[in-house]
């Protein structure tokens, strides 16, 4: 059963739609990966979803409850781009506050706060957090957001802007939540850290889903893995074979019909490599076709403008075109 | 069903539970956070200092400045007559003769004013002159002393003046029967002493008083001449705080104006605190925006309302806790306190909203620093007539100087006074929670646009328009005060004008502003049906939240012709005129509210178009009323 559920979520802020009309069901203990370009539309997303902005339209449901219900708050950890602290406080107080705020007995609160700082490796807990690193003040966010066990969390780009040691760390520390059963909503720029935490993705690009699915389906329908056959042929005029051929094939059999090509030819197969595409390929291509699209369609309206009544012309438009991807893309 | 009710009443008893222990586990966390960023040593130094100003400005009130304390030297010996003036006055510090040491040339010496053996008075040196003057200052100080000590009053004045301090007839309206004196009149006594002083011959005609309509007031029955200030029926304004010109009686070197000096300035410290303390709650805010903080405590369970609360309590109550310090220090009453938490609450609220606005540190403090120019003169400077005219009462400032002077107050003067504090305090905190949400919060948006997000936050639904209409009665009430405040010492040929004017365009701009509003942010479908509906609710609702302001009846406010020009004549006696005159309103409100409703359904300069339309509509209604009731 899904523990989060949004349906056709959408926001604008005065002409500009930042999110329009997403739709997707996030399973308890899952790990759901949210990329897309800057501008996408993936912080507002996240931030609907942990109840900051209020949709425009559409509902987003977590654990059964919806945004600006403090049920919902008390069941979600919400750890946003930009976590700024209270600097004048310290990690202990900082967090000791928060626990109070989601009603956190107060034993049960401390037990919680030392077993967090002491799994992220948290020292100096009683100093300022005006006097921490970035690495540790980004700890202390991370701890915060677990300060209430929340079943959902919520992390958007989680290890921006960290060194690499302390970014291997908190993807590590995803991964472990995870396996402890937590479902979490994961965004980042870094699509190698997608690519290793996330079980689903949705791609989004102008503030809409153009992709969806496990990263290997999402591959698989983005051409999946390309078989590249190299071949040399005998020219037949005692000319010496050193021209190489490549051809490029999506599956064995394409691989077969050129081996029987090449050997009819009098050929030979020097070398057969797989090419897999990575997330990164997938997503420059898709926010490529989507950014096409989009001035496709934009273009389209501009001729269709005058015909038709401006604002249901412009909902109608981006309805019908949201099914075709989601259609051609899941 | 019981069952259900007694369920319903429980949940409803455990929201509150928790909404109070959110609000005040935010509210302990302010303090403690904001302490936090201060060091003990500033810390200790604060209170020093504030210790040191609290002293040093009690004392102060207490015996004055003292910057003249001993500033002259004066040579003279113990027998002489002038040795007691020196010693009692301030200015003087006392050498005896054998101490003076005069140069070769006698152009210094180390005294300003020197008293020869033989009684003659000299001065030498560069201050000489002036100490003199001083000196002859301090004789005249000195013999009042001395009369005012003596046995036989009579013998010590033998011309005595009474001051009675008459309502000014504002306007030329005539009083029937009463008020025929319209300038301030002294009604003197001019008694002539038989040496015992004991008896007074009240003879009417005595040319040695010089001034004013002589009058037999006294004890032996004399009739008044209609002095009274309580004029039946007239256009005078009533009496407020004529009971605070303490000496009625006096020398003629005694009589000042009704300027209730020591108690303004007594006042006036309420407001100083009011001003630092902004400052700490309007960063506190800003910080929650600018730094991004705000953000996580907006995920958490509390509501916008509980943080908002939470993080101003503190400050409210240290306001509340100075203003008792206050009261407790200059000697005023539960009044005192009363009267200076409206005026707290309003500048928290106008420093929270403008806060809520600011997009940096800079505009923060071009707004705080406004608040308290605005809000300080606002309270301020109508104290300053609480001994003159019923305006004073437009500031609770002013309950103060009553309650500081000993009088009483009604329940209908503070209510005056406070409700519009309180009321505009409590619209400026939901016109600020209506932005303290993410997309505002953390927006680089410009100020009128938040104003306009605040306003759209507020509307849900059409019943909203005429809730909003009824709600910015007391900012239009204080607005309309204020512009009557400060027009009243304009001649009247400018001021009724433009109040006139003033007054069509700050009601008309607060029934149309959230329907610009609505419209601007798709609350409302831009279409005429609509447009007409949402005039009609804001007329309605604004007549029935105009109906209020009838309060400035409570205080006479609408006798004063400015004051007519603001808020309407009073009602004339004829039931049709009557019944006309109640429902005229309504179909003003209506109408103008209609034509900038539909000007907002249209955008921005289609808006302010309607808006100078309905103003002027307005404003020709008022002036034809007016002409119709005259």
């Amino acid at each position: 059963m899904a523990i989060l559920e949004v349906d056709d979520l959408r926001k604008e802020y005065g002409g500009f739609t930042a999110v329009d009309g997403s739709s997707f069901a996030i399973e308890r203990g899952e790990v759901f990966g949210v990329v897309g370009p800057n501008g996408a539309g993936k912080t507002t997303t996240l931030k609907m979803l942990a109840g900051l902005i209020e949709p425009t339209a559409g509902t987003a449901v977590v654990a059964g409850h919806t945004p600006g219900d403090p049920e919902m708050a008390r069941r979600l950890g919400f750890l946003p781009e930009e976590s700024p602290l209270y600097e004048e406080m310290t990690a202990t107080d900082y967090l000791e506050f928060f626990a109070d705020l989601y009603d956190v007995p107060r034993t049960v609160a401390r037990d919680r706060i030392d077993r967090t700082l002491e799994r992220l490796d948290l020292e100096h807990r009683d100093r300022r957090l005006g006097n921490m690193s970035k690495g540790m003040k980004r700890k202390v966010a991370i701890a915060r957001a677990l300060v209430n066990d929340p079943d959902v969390l919520i992390f958007d780009e989680p290890a921006s802007g960290l060194d690499p040691l302390t970014t291997n760390y908190i993807i590590e520390f995803t991964q472990e939540l995870s396996d402890e059963g937590k479902t979490i909503v994961f965004s980042a720029h870094n699509l190698f850290h997608v690519e290793s935490v996330c079980d689903r993705i949705i791609i989004m690009n102008d503030g809409r889903i153009v992709a969806r699915g496990t990263i290997d389906a999402i591959r698989k329908a983005h051409g999946g893995t390309e078989y590249h056959v190299y071949a040399t042929v005998d020219a037949g005029n005692g000319a010496p074979i050193d021209d190489e051929f490549r051809h490029v094939v999506a599956d064995m059999a394409g691989v077969e019909s050129v081996r029987e090509t090449v050997e009819r030819d009098g050929g030979r197969i020097t070398d057969i490599q797989t090419e897999t595409p990575t997330l990164e390929d997938i997503f420059l291509e898709v926010a490529s076709e989507s950014r096409e699209n989009s001035e496709s369609r934009k273009n389209n309206e501009g001729r269709n403008g005058a015909e038709r009544d401006g604002r249901d012309g412009d909902e109608s438009g981006r309805s019908d075109s949201d099914e075709d991807t989601a259609e051609a893309r899941t | 069903m019981s069952d259900e009710r007694e369920r319903d009443t429980r949940s409803g008893a455990a929201r509150l539970r928790g909404v109070l222990a959110r609000t005040t586990r935010i509210a302990r966390w302010e303090v403690f956070r904001s302490t936090g960023t201060v060091d003990r040593k500033t810390a200790l130094v604060l209170v020093g200092l504030l210790l040191t100003v609290g002293i040093v400005g009690i004392s102060v009130a207490d015996e004055g400045l003292g910057l003249e304390d001993e500033l002259y030297v004066m040579a003279v010996d113990e027998d002489s007559q002038y040795h007691d003036v020196a010693v009692e006055s301030d200015s003087f510090r006392v050498i005896g003769l054998e101490d003076l040491e005069i140069t070769d040339d006698g152009e210094d010496a180390n005294a300003d004013v020197v008293v020869t053996q033989r009684g003659q008075i000299g001065h030498v040196g560069p201050n000489g002159a002036v100490a003199y003057d001083a000196f002859r200052d301090a004789v005249k100080e000195y013999n009042e002393r001395r009369l005012s000590q003596e046995a036989n009053q009579t013998a010590a004045y033998p011309v005595l003046v009474d001051l009675e301090y008459r309502d000014r007839d504002l306007g030329g309206a005539t009083a029937d029967g009463s008020g025929t004196d319209t300038d301030e009149s002294e009604t003197g006594d001019d008694s002539t002493t038989d040496g015992n002083g004991g008896s007074e011959t009240t003879d009417g005609t005595g040319d040695d008083s010089g001034t004013g309509t002589e009058d037999s007031s006294d004890d032996d029955g004399g009739t008044t001449d209609g002095t009274s200030g309580t004029g039946d029926g007239s256009l005078q304004v009533p009496d407020v705080g004529s009971g605070a010109v303490e000496d009625a009686s006096g020398t003629p070197g005694s009589i000042s104006p009704p300027f209730p000096f020591q108690s303004l300035l007594l006042a006036f410290l309420f407001v100083v605190p009011m001003n630092f303390v902004i400052q700490a709650y309007g960063s506190t805010i800003m910080d929650e925006r600018i730094k991004r903080r705000g953000e996580l405590l907006l995920v958490s369970p509390a509501s916008s309302r509980e943080i908002v609360a939470g993080k101003t309590l503190p400050y409210l109550a240290a306001l509340v806790a100075i203003a008792v310090a206050i009261t407790v220090a200059v000697g005023g009453g539960p009044l005192s306190v009363a009267a200076a938490i409206p005026i707290a609450l309003l500048f928290l609220a106008a420093t929270f909203v403008g806060a809520m606005l600011a997009r940096s540190y800079k505009e923060l403090t071009f707004v705080t620093v406004t608040i308290s120019v605005f809000l300080t003169t606002y309270t301020f400077i109508p104290a300053v007539f609480t001994d003159v005219t019923p305006i004073a009462l437009i500031s609770p400032l002013t309950l103060i100087v009553m309650d500081l002077q000993g009088e009483t107050v009604r329940l209908g003067e503070y209510l005056f006074s406070t409700g519009p504090f309180l009321a505009s305090a409590g619209i400026c905190f939901l016109l600020g929670l209506g932005v303290y949400r993410e997309e505002d919060m953390f927006a680089q948006k410009a100020i009128p646009v938040k104003v306009i997000d605040a306003l759209a936050s507020r509307l849900h639904g059409y019943r909203s328009v005429p809730i909003l209409s009824m709600l910015f009665i007391p900012f239009v009430f204080t607005a309309q005060l204020l512009a009557v405040a400060l027009l009243f010492a304009v001649p009247e040929t400018f001021a009724l004008p433009m109040i006139f004017v003033l007054a069509a365009a700050i009601e008309e701009f607060a029934k149309s502003i959230h329907v610009y509003a609505g419209f601007a942010r798709s609350k409302f479908e831009s279409s005429l049906r609509i447009a007409v509906l949402l005039g009609v609710l804001s007329g309605v609702g604004f007549f029935v939240g105009e109906k209020l302001t009838h309060v400035a009846q409570f205080v006479g406010l609408p006798e004063l012709t400015v004051g007519v020009a603001a808020f309407g004549p009073a009602l004339s006696s004829d039931p049709l005129l009557l019944l006309a005159l109640f429902f005229a309103p309504l179909v003003l409100h209506v109408v103008t509210a209609v034509i900038s409703a539909l000007g907002a359904s249209r955008g921005q300069n289609a808006y302010a178009v309607a808006f100078v339309i309905a103003t002027l509509v307005h404003a020709a209604y008022n002036l034809g009323v007016i002409a119709l009731v005259a």
